[in-house]
């Protein structure tokens, strides 16, 4: 080859290769705020409606399909397509499908999809399209579909996973800790991890640092206000929260938390399988894992109500279903997504997993009130997280403002913090003023 | 059949002339594709638009998801476009905003930094590897195979041995501490510079087996007659190597410069794999690809900033690669 036509090849291939990567970065992007009116229904349930889930197929499909057969057997005129997308991507399908005005008749929505598509007025009031429904439905998890400066409600809350408090019990009370009086506080967590450090002699972590995961909550454990009552700036810049980052700055550098964890966490349930972590994941489904995966750390596994701190109760964050706003069919659109919301539905689908219902009857079924010999860490578990359902309150969750463009900017700066290179307080007024900074610039994008 | 086609052979072969005039009739039919010939005229034309045809369903392609996405983007730039919200015509306000933004100047030195120091280990290193894999003696087909593995390794895959390797109670510093070598673990992945550093080891690793494969090819068209005439002159291994097969694959080695610059600019995946979501500590770790996703990604993605940084990220690219052009163009010379 000679090197003239090598070299030819090399700026033609060189040339291609930046387009595509620049072309690689581009994001189609237009669209605008749905003017379509409210459905009206008319009485009538017929018609062909399409179903789209999350990341449920193949091994809910049994399950799935079975509540979709029977709804099509009491309304014989309903045709239901269903189609589940993996969550990969999940959000990014739905993004493109709401600009091409493709968005199915029923969507299983989370809690960021549902807050874009019902803020731009996409999903249908089902509060007017039912109006007696509200009742069958825990309260947190209603309140949940309403939205900040809107009349209304825009999806059924569908299942949920509560957070609940796991740990090691021996390597608890190895450090003289009683294993039935776990931390209820973010401060007595803080607490108890240090005595547990001090016992350890790094042979085992105490928990996760992952501030990504642990903020906004710990701050609202500890009665730090977030958000002020206007909800358009960031007001955590106090005390308590240069508190909070002393704490896990000097836990960090006992070495309570893995040093990685401080960027990534996606090795929790290994460590904790491993014995090297006391906190496991809060979520039942975790404890699942554990017993299937590690049946020895499972024996030594106790479970307790979730810390909560000054709230005294925790956050709801159900999945929903949304009902597209120009569907052709309303009524069938909304009787079937009451329907895979209804009590018996949510029921026999949390037993198939670790998942509760947010429907009121459904929640209130024996299934999740047996707590067994209280020795059982999956039946107990099931048990703790129903009654912590009941009590949810959404001032427990993350706030819609902080969103993850935020979350990471504060994350960032207490990254920095915790591993002692900028001083507690620099980098919280540092982290207020860019969260500001940003929420400031999407209010004013979502006002053009 | 054979005889004639010989003979055509023969008559094109003699002469210049004869081979004009005796040269394959159909051939000449194509040149001048006249009707009075009254010879299957549907079958000799050749219409002009006849290659773009052929052309055109590649073509096609190109510009669906090529181009437009290019030219898309480039208009994006100009907007404030966001996720489901299309955007007004801001002029240059995103590349202004881009150029006052301290992550962007973070990300950018990322970015060059990553590339000067993996272009040269990925020019030279495989080049070694492949004059030392080049022997044909029993087993080095193993070496090749094995070399290569890092290649068609899953990202992911990488990432998790890559995590075991270097995480503060990993296999390095463990080894280096029982060795007594160091009395505190490396911060491999919770140090900004050193998970750069780290990000670096991974991506030359990866890229080893790949370039090693170019100059294979480049090494197998270096006529041994070469070899042979340098050591009958007596020229040493390492002079027949500087004096022979660098400046014959000298050509290859500014292709492969310019390919790993490119990737290198576009590195995301190591720094995601190594130092998270945030692009390590702090989010000093992240470079351009990385700071692209982060603007433009979510439900408060700002498209059209992210686009505006996309673009000035070609820009850099294209400079490094006109940067590899002048170079051949003056090796040319």
């Amino acid at each position: 080859m000679s090197r003239g036509r090598l070299s030819r090849i090399s700026i033609a291939t060189a040339t291609a290769a930046a387009l595509l990567s620049t072309a690689a970065c581009g994001l189609g992007g237009s669209g605008s705020d749905n003017d379509v009116k409210q459905p009206e229904k008319s009485g009538k349930v017929s018609g062909e409606i399409s179903f789209r889930t999350l990341q449920l197929k193949p091994t809910f499909t049994a399950y799935v399909q079975g509540v979709i057969d029977a709804f099509e057997k009491k309304y014989p005129d309903v045709k239901v397509k269903w189609e589940d997308v993996p969550g990969d991507g999940y959000n990014e399908k739905l993004v493109a499908d709401a600009q091409a005005g493709a968005l199915p008749d029923v969507v299983n929505l989370n809690t960021d999809s549902f807050q874009l598509l019902a803020d731009r007025g996409m999903l249908a009031d089902v509060a007017k399209l039912d109006p007696a429904v509200q009742k069958d439905y825990v309260p947190g998890a209603w309140d949940q579909y309403k939205l900040n400066g809107k009349q209304g409600v825009f999806a059924y809350p569908w299942y949920v996973t509560p957070e609940i408090l796991t740990y090691n019990k021996d390597l608890f009370a190895k450090s003289g800790l009683d294993v039935d009086k776990p931390p209820t506080t973010v401060e007595q967590f803080f607490d108890y991890a240090e005595r547990i450090t001090e016992k350890s002699g790094g042979k085992y972590a105490v928990f996760m640092a992952d501030p990504k995961s642990r903020l906004p909550g710990d701050w609202q454990k500890m009665g730090v206000p977030v958000l002020n009552a206007e909800k358009d700036a960031f007001t955590f810049d106090t005390p308590k929260a240069v508190e909070w980052i002393e704490r896990m700055k000097e836990l960090y550098a006992k070495g309570a938390m893995p040093k990685e964890s401080l960027t990534k966490s996606d090795d929790t349930s290994q460590l904790y399988g491993a014995d090297k972590l006391v906190f496991g994941p809060g979520s039942p489904g975790f404890i699942r894992d554990v017993k299937a995966n590690a049946p020895k750390v499972y024996a030594k596994t106790q479970v307790a109500k979730a810390v909560t701190g000054v709230l005294g109760h925790i956050g709801i964050y159900t999945q929903s279903l949304g009902v597209r706003k120009d569907t052709k069919s309303p009524d069938a659109a909304a009787e079937f997504a009451k329907w895979v919301t209804n009590g018996p539905n949510q029921v026999a689908f949390s037993k198939e997993v670790a998942i509760y219902p947010s429907n009121a009857k459904g929640l209130a079924d024996p299934y999740f009130s047996d707590k067994g010999d209280g020795k059982d860490p999956e039946t107990l578990a099931r048990a703790l997280g129903a009654e912590e359902l009941k009590e949810a309150q959404l001032d427990a969750n993350t706030p819609v403002e902080w969103t993850n463009q935020i979350g990471d900017a504060v994350v960032r700066e207490m990254q920095k913090a915790i591993k002692g290179e900028v001083d507690a307080k620099t980098a919280l007024t540092k982290a207020q003023d860019e969260a500001n900074k940003i929420l400031a610039q999407q209010a004013e994008q979502k006002q053009k | 059949m054979a005889q004639i086609a010989g003979t055509e052979r023969g008559a094109a072969a003699g002469t210049r002339d004869a081979g004009r005039a005796a040269g394959p009739p159909r051939a000449r039919r194509a040149r001048r594709p006249k009707k009075e010939t009254g010879q299957e005229p549907g079958l000799v034309h050749r219409r002009w638009w006849t290659p773009y045809l052929f052309l055109l369903p590649g073509l096609a392609l190109v510009v669906l998801f090529s181009l437009w996405p290019f030219v898309n983007t480039v208009i994006l730039s100009l907007t404030d476009a966001q996720i489901l919200r299309g955007g007004g015509f801001v002029g240059f306000d995103n590349y202004v905003r881009a150029l006052q933004d301290d992550t962007f100047w973070l990300a950018l030195v990322n970015s060059v930094v990553y590339t000067v120091v993996v272009v040269p280990c990925l020019v030279f290193l495989p080049l070694a590897l492949a004059v030392l894999v080049q022997k044909k003696i029993p087993g080095i087909g193993f070496f090749r195979s094995a070399f290569y593995t890092p290649v068609i390794a899953s990202a992911v895959v990488v990432g998790l041995m890559w995590q075991w390797i270097l995480r503060s109670d990993g296999l390095v510093n463990t080894v280096f501490q029982k060795l007594s070598l160091i009395s505190e673990p490396v911060p491999f992945l919770t140090d900004s510079t050193m998970l750069l550093v780290s990000a670096m080891i991974v991506t030359v690793w990866k890229g080893l087996g790949y370039y090693m494969v170019f100059y294979l090819a480049a090494l197998g068209n270096v006529p041994t007659s070469l070899y042979e005439a340098a050591a009958i002159d007596g020229a040493g291994p390492v002079r027949r190597f500087f004096s022979i097969t660098v400046p014959t694959v000298k050509p290859m080695m500014l292709l492969v410069g310019t390919l790993s610059a490119i990737s290198a600019l576009r590195v995301f995946t190591e720094i995601y794999i190594l130092g998270g979501e945030s692009g390590g500590p702090g989010g000093d770790s992240r470079t351009l690809p990385f700071l692209i996703r982060q603007v433009g990604l979510g439900f408060a993605g700002e498209t059209g900033y992210a686009a505006a940084i996309s673009i000035l990220l070609f820009l850099l690219t294209l400079v490094f690669s006109v940067l590899g052009h002048r170079l051949s163009k003056g090796d040319e010379n």
